[in-house]
């Protein structure tokens, strides 16, 4: 998916199994917007998505003796950060999802205020879609549609079958479509 | 084909996941039923409303922060090596070591026991005692009136 000069995309190096701050620091830059993307999205504020998202990191960091080296890093750090993300939600409050947060950041491009007016409309209605998904509805939305990954790197991430990911996409495309109709 | 049957294959269709002879009667579907392109239409709308949505940044500074968190929490690397031994291999060699404190301590304290006795030493009671003071200096008043009563004293 991601390409990477790098650090190697598929094959951890040594040195970074071992501990290096260096080539660690390589692998955090690369990533840094992915995972960063995916807890802003699972998490629906900027605070809470950073400190999850540097959190993923500093467990990658720590669970490297972990890491099979058959597996993929990017999914790898998606399954640590999908876990983080939602142990950090049940950690930090009850109702962590800000309808407002996410509207309030879309785009500011837009020229026009009616533009903008719309974009904030656009932003409200996909979280408060989001909002209203089970966990692993979400979780496979954001991996899906937002991060763009394959039904087998979700497969991967989410430690489930591919026959599982496209039923339950299928699934979740239809409750968005009903929780959406009103809103867009 | 039943449209329920189709309703459930509009998200394969949608990521190009089908056979082609699957796409030929879905498609067939389609032409003679509005409401399954209807609903086609909105799965699609939601499809390309959810990639279109915005792709965050992570914020300036975050690597940096990452790494400074790293190396705060990072124990030293003589722990780290410690601690990646196994437990029993830990053990021994704590107790190597308290083994090795301890004859030490002992063999210490014999070898300051064989120097001989000990130099005398005055005692706490010695050490505090008032007469270290001189209760009447010569050049205060009662010490000349001492100097004086012994000089009668004498007489």
């Amino acid at each position: 998916m991601a390409s990477m000069n790098s650090p190697d995309e598929n094959r951890l190096p040594k040195p970074f199994k071992d501990g290096d701050h260096s080539t660690f620091e390589r692998i955090v830059q690369h990533y840094q917007d992915k995972i960063y993307n995916l807890c802003r999205y699972l998490l629906g504020n900027p605070q809470d998505a950073e400190d999850a998202a540097q959190e993923v990191f500093i467990k990658a960091f720590r669970k490297l003796k972990d890491f099979q080296p058959e597996a993929s890093l990017y999914t790898w750090l998606y399954r640590i950060g999908v876990n983080t993300c939602f142990d950090h939600k049940r950690k930090s409050r009850p109702e962590p999802f800000k309808n407002e947060s996410l509207a309030e950041t879309l785009p500011s491009t837009e020229p026009s205020p009616e533009g903008q007016y719309q974009s904030k409309e656009i932003g409200r209605a996909i979280q408060s879609a989001l909002d209203q998904l089970s966990r692993n509805s979400r979780t496979i939305i954001v991996l899906k549609e937002i991060e763009g990954l394959s039904y087998e790197e979700i497969a991967e991430v989410m430690d489930t079958s591919v026959g599982t990911v496209k039923s339950r996409l299928s699934r979740t495309r239809e409750e968005l479509r009903s929780l959406l109709e009103k809103k867009v | 084909m039943r449209c329920a049957k189709i309703r459930k294959q509009i998200s394969s269709y949608i990521d190009d996941q089908m056979g082609s002879d699957e796409k030929k009667a879905f498609s067939g579907h389609l032409r003679n039923c509005p409401d399954c392109r209807e609903a086609l239409k909105e799965v699609h709308a939601v499809h390309e409303l959810f990639t279109s949505a915005e792709k965050f940044s992570a914020p300036y500074g975050f690597t940096t922060r990452v790494m400074a968190n790293l190396t705060a929490e990072e124990p030293s690397r003589w722990w780290a090596l410690f601690t990646r031994r196994p437990l029993v291999l830990r053990a021994l060699e704590v107790s190597f070591a308290l083994i090795v404190f301890l004859t030490g301590l002992h063999l210490g304290n014999r070898l300051t026991a064989d120097k001989g006795p000990p130099a005398e030493q005055a005692t706490i009671q010695q050490f505090f005692s008032l007469d270290l003071f001189q209760a009447t200096p010569s050049d205060s008043v009662g010490g000349v009136y001492v100097a004086l009563a012994e000089a009668n004293h004498e007489k």
